[in-house]
């Protein structure tokens, strides 16, 4: 399932949710628009499809059809040869075909590709520029006009001051609310609120940034709608319907396209006006229905506030205990008082048998823990002591091509533990403390050693004792260069000295 | 280094100096009986490369300069209808005889060609007409690939540069190398000095030879996990096919016979591995390493059966 289909489903329940609770014409036309939307082909492409441009490959299909088409075309469109027509316009196929030179009909050459290709063409790539230029051109028009007809005409001018009265008594009315529903002191600091918030808004922006997703309109839209179905605040629908065609227009694929917008614009006109003509008040049944789930829910919530959570038997007794003094004492210190003490009570009661038993356990592992832990590094050493045995035994193995594996393994083993070598690589720094012959014999014993871990030759008996002999040469140089600590660790954490 | 192959490197390197390691790896490549794909600048000495290997191991010599007309019949001949005797008879192509084929610009020719050429190339042998005709043992195909001037060529996809065994590039030679080159050029041509040292018969038994070389389990693990890495490896899209796994075995197991050893070590894949194996890796679109990152990732993650560490100096 597609991240967009959930937040599409996600934001059609809050749209039906608050349709439920504030069944007014804004929601209505929200409601309408958001289930009408995904029908529209260029908004579904944007909104829930992947961003892949899926036009380019309709308009090469496009392309190719036009050229496929032409080919047959031009078989109407041809003429007799004359001497002095270009080879190259001679339709051959025909010409072989009718037993006579043909010669295709020289206008059609350059009109029949052109414009097709740019009719496929245009919708894709319009010069940008151009359209920015005509677009601001025709907006400043606009502009000028309206503002003409806002000054000059009486109507307008009145309308407009109306208009802006409105405005101020929604303001109004939304600052009352405000002040209303949220009873806290004027001076009190927002400071940490206004942070928190910013924080929100800068991480929504980032996230939204980084993945490229419209996840942030969705999550404004969302958080629009829980708003006003929270706060019953809901706007009026001349607020709403612009609103969410804003959040629509930034949930649509980009780079934004004149025939998407316009669709998205249209289909939010339209339904809106639909809306606005069939229901112009509010429908009584559905208000009902909503006002007695609404009766509901404040009952639930008083009664959640109001008794405690679930208790067990226990905490419910102490508390019948708890509420019997209350009322014996009637007096509100004493009260408090009386509370303190059976909180203490309830806490000493409401420790369960089960902790009892943990102790008894975590005791018996104590217990055992100390018998068992001094001779856990005995056991442990005696392991190690046991497997570097049993390597070592391969020395004498029947099998001459084993035995050279585990002596040369060996003799890299302390090479690598006394840092001289890695794997078979001897390092060159130590070559001038040795002995002249040791690089050379080293490089023989790696040979044999490659030739009995990969080759199914006969060992001899002899390369055995060329590697022992480079083992025991090994050892004695690297025991005697060895100080304390190297030979601990030598002897009991690499066990290679026995 | 075997003594045999130890001459013929002499021999070819009277003409060609300051190439050792190309030359090994080609001639390691005839060894395991495969083909070198030469990726190259034009005028390093490709030509005078394959004429003088077949030279000094007498070998029938082939060549064949790719251009756009070049049609698979050029190659694999064809039959053409006889009038004296009423019949078609079957007129060879170039590579009927040739024991090496020197294959110019391969990037130039059409695509059907190509394809007839690779075909050949797998089989060792061609079929015209139904009639199936071997081709000459032992048979090697150099072809050339020139990246320079590229323009209105075919690269070969990737399904065909698979085929090839390795893919070398010879480069441009140091400025010793190239003093000697021009100072052999002041008398005779030495091309003329370069003399057969080991017979076509010998090549072939050597080729055998190579091919009995034993690969352990422990070998055959290493390359397993190699070519199942480059998979794996996060840069690549395509990863090295079963067939280059193949390869790469057989590229080592000839490796292991010039050295002189009837075995393969870890290192001898080691040695081969990014000859082989960097032309059948495809990296992702995205992939901020290059061909040779993810080679040396691959030797430096997968393990070696043979423990020897890398990047450190040997005695």
């Amino acid at each position: 399932m597609r991240k967009q289909y959930i937040g599409f489903a996600v934001w059609l329940f809050l749209c039906c949710l608050m349709y439920f609770f504030e069944n007014n014409t804004g929601s209505r036309i929200v409601l309408a628009c958001s289930c009408l939307l995904p029908f529209v082909p260029a908004v579904r492409r944007g909104l829930l499809e992947k961003d892949a441009d899926s036009k380019q490959p309709q308009a090469i299909a496009q392309t190719i059809k036009a050229f496929a088409n032409r080919e047959e075309d031009d078989a109407g469109d041809v003429r007799a040869y004359l001497p002095g027509d270009p080879v190259s316009r001679i339709h051959w196929k025909l010409s072989a075909k009718r037993d006579e030179l043909l010669a295709r009909a020289q206008a059609k050459d350059l009109t029949a590709e052109e414009p097709e290709t740019k009719a496929v063409f245009e919708d894709d790539a319009p010069a940008p520029e151009k359209v920015l230029k005509r677009a601001f051109l025709i907006g400043f028009v606009v502009i000028l006009f309206s503002l003409l007809l806002l000054f000059v005409f009486p109507a307008a001018n009145q309308g407009a001051q109306a208009l802006l009265n409105r405005l101020f008594d929604a303001s109004e009315a939304v600052n009352a609310y405000a002040y209303e529903r949220f009873d806290v002191s004027a001076d009190q600091p927002v400071a940490f609120a206004v942070v928190l918030l910013s924080v929100i808004g800068l991480s929504l922006l980032a996230m939204m940034m980084l993945s490229g997703s419209r996840l942030l309109a969705l999550g404004l839209m969302a958080g629009s709608m829980l708003f006003q179905v929270y706060f019953g605040l809901a706007f009026p629908a001349w607020v709403n319907v612009p609103l969410f065609a804003l959040f629509v227009l930034w949930m649509i694929k980009r780079p934004w396209n004149r025939q998407t917008i316009l669709y998205a614009f249209a289909i939010i006109a339209a339904v809106s006006i639909a809306v606005f003509l069939l229901y112009p008040g509010v429908d009584a049944a559905t208000e009902a229905a909503s006002e007695a789930v609404r009766d509901r829910l404040s009952q639930a919530a008083q009664s959640i506030t109001g008794a405690a959570p679930e208790l067990n038997a226990e905490e419910s007794e102490s508390r019948h205990v708890h509420t019997q003094s209350l009322t014996e004492g009637n007096q509100e210190a004493r009260a408090d008082r009386e509370f303190r003490l059976v909180t203490v009570e309830e806490e000493q009661v409401s420790m369960p048998h089960w902790v009892n038993y943990l102790r008894i356990i975590l005791l018996l592992v104590l217990i055992v823990a100390l018998v068992v832990l001094p001779f856990l590094p005995f056991l442990w050493l005696n392991q190690r002591k046991r497997k570097a045995l049993e390597a070592r035994k391969a020395f004498e193995s029947e099998n001459v091509s084993e035995a050279v594996v585990a002596i040369f393994q060996h003799v890299t083993a302390w090479l690598a533990a006394t840092g001289h070598g890695e794997g078979n690589a001897l390092y060159a720094d130590w070559n001038a403390d040795l002995s002249p012959g040791y690089a050379q014999r080293y490089a023989a014993c790696e040979k044999l050693f490659e030739e009995a871990a990969y080759s199914t030759h006969e060992m001899k008996e002899q390369a055995r004792q060329q590697a022992l002999a480079l083992l025991n040469e090994t050892e004695q140089i690297l025991r005697q260069r060895a100080d304390w600590k190297q030979r601990l660790r030598l002897k009991y954490k690499e066990w290679l000295w026995i | 280094m075997r003594p045999e192959m130890e001459k013929v490197i002499a021999e070819i390197e009277k003409v060609i100096s300051g190439k050792r390691d190309v030359i090994t790896k080609i001639l390691t490549a005839l060894l395991a009986d495969g083909h070198v794909l030469l990726d190259d600048v034009p005028g390093v000495g490709k030509t005078t490369l394959a004429v003088a290997i077949s030279r000094a191991v007498n070998l029938n010599y082939k060549r064949v300069q790719f251009t756009p007309d070049v049609l698979p019949s050029d190659l694999v001949g064809f039959s053409m209808y006889d009038r004296q005797s009423g019949g078609f008879s079957y007129h060879p192509g170039a590579l009927n005889d040739a024991n090496l084929l020197l294959g110019d610009e391969i990037n130039r020719a059409s695509s059907k060609t190509q394809s007839a050429l690779l075909e050949a190339m797998e089989e060792k042998q061609v079929t015209v007409d139904g009639v199936t005709y071997p081709l000459q043992k032992p048979f090697l195909v150099i072809a050339t690939q020139n990246s320079v001037g590229a323009a209105g060529t075919q690269f070969l996809p990737y399904a065909q540069v698979d085929r090839f065994l390795v893919r070398l590039s010879l480069g441009y030679p140091d400025y010793a190398a190239q003093m000697e080159m021009l100072r052999n050029r002041q008398g005779i041509n030495p091309m003329s000095q370069v003399q057969c040292v080991i017979t076509r018969d010998e090549l072939v038994r050597m080729q055998q030879e190579a091919s009995q070389a034993v690969s352990k389990e422990a070998i055959l693990d290493y390359i397993t996990r190699l070519t199942m890495a480059s998979r794996e490896h996060e840069a690549v899209d395509v990863g090295i096919s079963p067939r280059g796994a193949l390869f790469l075995d057989k590229m080592a197991k000839a490796h292991a016979f010039l050295d002189g050893r009837d075995y393969v070590t870890g290192n001898d894949v080691q040695a081969v591995f990014r000859d082989v194996c960097a032309h059948r890796v495809v990296l992702k679109e995205n992939a901020r390493q290059t061909v040779d990152d993810v080679m040396n990732d691959l030797l430096k993650t997968v393990e070696n059966p043979d423990l020897h560490s890398r990047g450190k100096l040997k005695p």
